[in-house]
């Protein structure tokens, strides 16, 4: 185990950190469309993003210290059911946006709307419904910030940084911290859509050579799922249960399922998804993405089973506080088989690939609490270079909101903080998708099913206690009503949310009343670039071409 | 009814591709077995890797359907005459039909 500060690995993070930040500084010069004062063109990098950038941008969004870090390190602790579901969650996660995304570009481009809040407001006249999509919104993109800081922790720890002491062991994490909150305060969405690019190729880089020299040194694919069997097989000291599942069982397959599919319909809501969609230059950039995107599901999977390799190679995972912490699994895993300067550029991909989406989450947190908390309930006046000092005070608001989840959260099991930001996030799907399509579900009824749906999923998560550490918010499965099986608690809730809706809109329809009015038209969903009324960014610069929920 | 036989057979066969693409992927009792192996990798995990691909093709093939029928929808509408919510794609029909009241 590594007690000491390894300084040829230290010396390459820092340095591809600073090449990073520096980048970070450019980028707020590059492909300037209009004055960084203004919300569009700091939240938005200007929308004039293409197929191949916004792969990138994408990628980077999605495919972040849950995958480096946090997936492994499932499959590592418990294997194929709390790990592996990541990749069906990866692949049915196209097909679904696929379906809804092209008309939410366009609505939004007709309609000059930056978040899902804008949508839901102009689509429902309902200022009370947008207001709750903005507050789950940046509730539940906390966590997922929180995720990236764990997963950046991990391998600040792994390279001998930090100690038992909770100032020495949270320093690193405040400086990584730092950096992030200043290359995204002075140059917004662009800084991360420029490092992106040195990302992917980091990863792609150590990806390629681990999934190539991993299973050679360790001897073979075979060796290396036997000793995910042997260890998945046997059973817990304590509970007496088997350790975890190398294939799931047959009580399994309800969670298997119900994770994957839950965390691909939640992925598309998140703002920060929403941003990367709208920054594209027309409505089939997105479509045209779904179909090039799995590329990054395969890299997941081939990541995924990093957790088996660390199995196998049998790595430390006890942290430097002495405890065992299963995040450490992979970049120890890094730190014991390679040669310490390509585990210096392994961590510090895994940095980077944790510090891009930071920053995009946090940026697309505050336009929702700029344009649909402040603007709409605060001070209605306010000019544009107003709202982007407002946003960028807002993204610090916000990396703080995730330091206390980083802080508050029992971190034994990092992907827990993602599930947990789904099982709200997926509460707005009705509204946002539903509004997509259909106006027949009533404005009141929405919010009510929200209202419940959010009650439920926090109540049930928050009985979820870990048998390990006692903590609350321990997991995210829990048994659908009336039955025992195993589900997650983001599905269950869903559920619920769309069956209130439903029952409601009946009630609310055959009282009639009001349901306020739809600032959309039916052509605003099938527009694109080029077409009348289609605004591009000078438009929107000055902020007369947007229409938010006035009701 | 009408609405729905109207639809051209281009929206279908990528509205089914696309709902073969989410279903068959979580139909876990179909491949949670550890043989037939390959390369080492037990079925679960080399079958779901195998989906990445399936999955790509089949979004590509959608893809190109529904941009030649948007193509020819637009192209005789000369971009933006009239509503166009019930000519958009099969997959909302339904739900354009519901927009336009």
């Amino acid at each position: 185990m590594n007690t000491q500060v390894d300084w040829v690995q230290l010396t390459i993070v820092i340095i591809i950190f600073a090449a990073v930040t520096v980048m970070g500084f450019m980028a707020a010069r590059w492909r300037r469309t209009g004055a960084l004062e203004s919300l569009d063109e700091w939240g938005l990098g200007g929308r004039g993003f293409g197929t191949f950038i916004t792969w990138f941008l994408l990628g980077g969004d999605l495919y972040t210290a849950y995958t480096f870090v946090a997936v492994p390190a499932a499959m590592y602790a418990t294997g194929a059911v709390s790990g592996f579901f990541a990749v069906p969650y990866t692949i049915v996660v196209y097909p679904i946006i696929f379906v809804f995304m092209s008309r939410l570009w366009s609505v939004a481009h007709r309609n000059g709307y930056v978040t899902p809040a804008d949508f839901v407001g102009g689509r429902y006249g309902s200022r009370g419904l947008s207001l709750a999509v903005a507050v789950t919104g940046i509730l539940a993109t906390m966590p997922y910030i929180a995720l990236q800081l764990v997963g950046m922790q991990a391998v600040f720890e792994t390279m001998g940084l930090g100690g038992s002491n909770t100032l020495a062991k949270d320093l690193p994490l405040l400086i990584a911290f730092a950096v992030l909150a200043a290359y995204t305060y002075s140059s917004g969405l662009r800084a991360p859509a420029m490092i992106a690019f040195v990302k992917d190729g980091l990863i792609y880089l150590v990806i390629g050579v681990a999934i190539i020299y991993l299973p050679h040194v360790l001897g073979g694919w075979d060796t290396i799922f036997d000793a995910a069997k042997t260890k998945m097989t046997t059973p817990n000291p304590t509970t007496h249960k088997p350790t975890g599942a190398f294939i799931p069982g047959e009580t399994g397959y309800s969670a298997y399922w119900t994770l994957a599919l839950g965390s691909a319909m939640a992925l598309f809501m998140y703002p920060h998804s929403v941003t990367a969609v709208l920054s594209t230059k027309n409505r089939n950039v997105v479509r045209r993405n779904a179909a090039i995107l799995p590329a990054y599901s395969l890299l997941l999977g081939l990541l995924a089973l990093l957790g088996f390799m660390a199995i196998t190679a049998k790595v430390n995972v006890k942290g430097l506080d002495g405890l065992a912490n299963p995040q450490l699994a992979i970049p120890r895993l890094f730190d014991q088989e390679f040669p310490s300067w390509f585990a210096g550029i392994a961590f510090a991909a895994i940095a980077v690939g944790a510090l891009v989406p930071a920053a995009i989450m946090s940026i697309a947190a505050a336009n929702l609490f700029t344009r649909n908390i402040y603007r709409d309930f605060i001070k209605r006046d306010a000019t544009p270079a107003h709202e982007a000092k407002v946003s960028k005070l807002a993204s610090l608001v916000v990396k703080f909101g995730a330091l206390i989840f980083v802080l508050a959260m029992d971190k034994t099991i990092a992907l827990n903080l993602q599930l947990l930001g789904g099982i709200w996030i997926l509460q707005t799907f009705p509204a946002i998708v539903g509004g997509l399509f259909t106006r027949w579900f009533h404005r009141w009824a929405l919010l009510a099913g929200w209202a419940v749906a959010m009650v439920y999923g926090t109540i049930t998560a928050y009985r979820v206690v870990n048998p390990a550490t006692k903590k609350h918010f321990g997991g995210s499965l829990s048994n659908f009503p009336f039955t025992d099986k195993q589900v997650y608690i983001a599905l269950t809730a869903f559920v619920i949310n769309l069956l209130v809706v439903i029952v409601l809109t009946l009630v609310l329809r055959a009282l009639k009343v009001a349901e306020g009015v739809d600032a959309t038209h039916p052509t605003d969903y099938v527009a694109d670039a080029g077409d009348p009324g289609v605004k591009d960014l000078p438009d929107l610069l000055d902020g007369e071409g947007t229409t938010p929920a006035r009701a | 009814m009408s609405k729905v036989a109207a639809v051209r057979p281009a929206y279908w066969i990528a509205g089914i591709l696309l709902a073969l693409s989410v279903v068959v992927p979580l139909l876990v009792s179909t491949y949670a077995k550890d043989e037939p192996r390959l390369w080492g990798f037990p079925f679960f995990y080399w079958y779901q890797l195998l989906w990445v691909f399936v999955s790509a093709i089949t979004v590509s093939i959608s893809y190109r359907l529904v941009l030649g029928e948007e193509r020819k929808r637009r192209a005789a509408q000369g971009l933006d005459t009239g509503p166009e919510g019930d000519r958009d794609a099969g997959r909302d029909a339904a739900a354009a039909k519901e927009a336009e009241k």
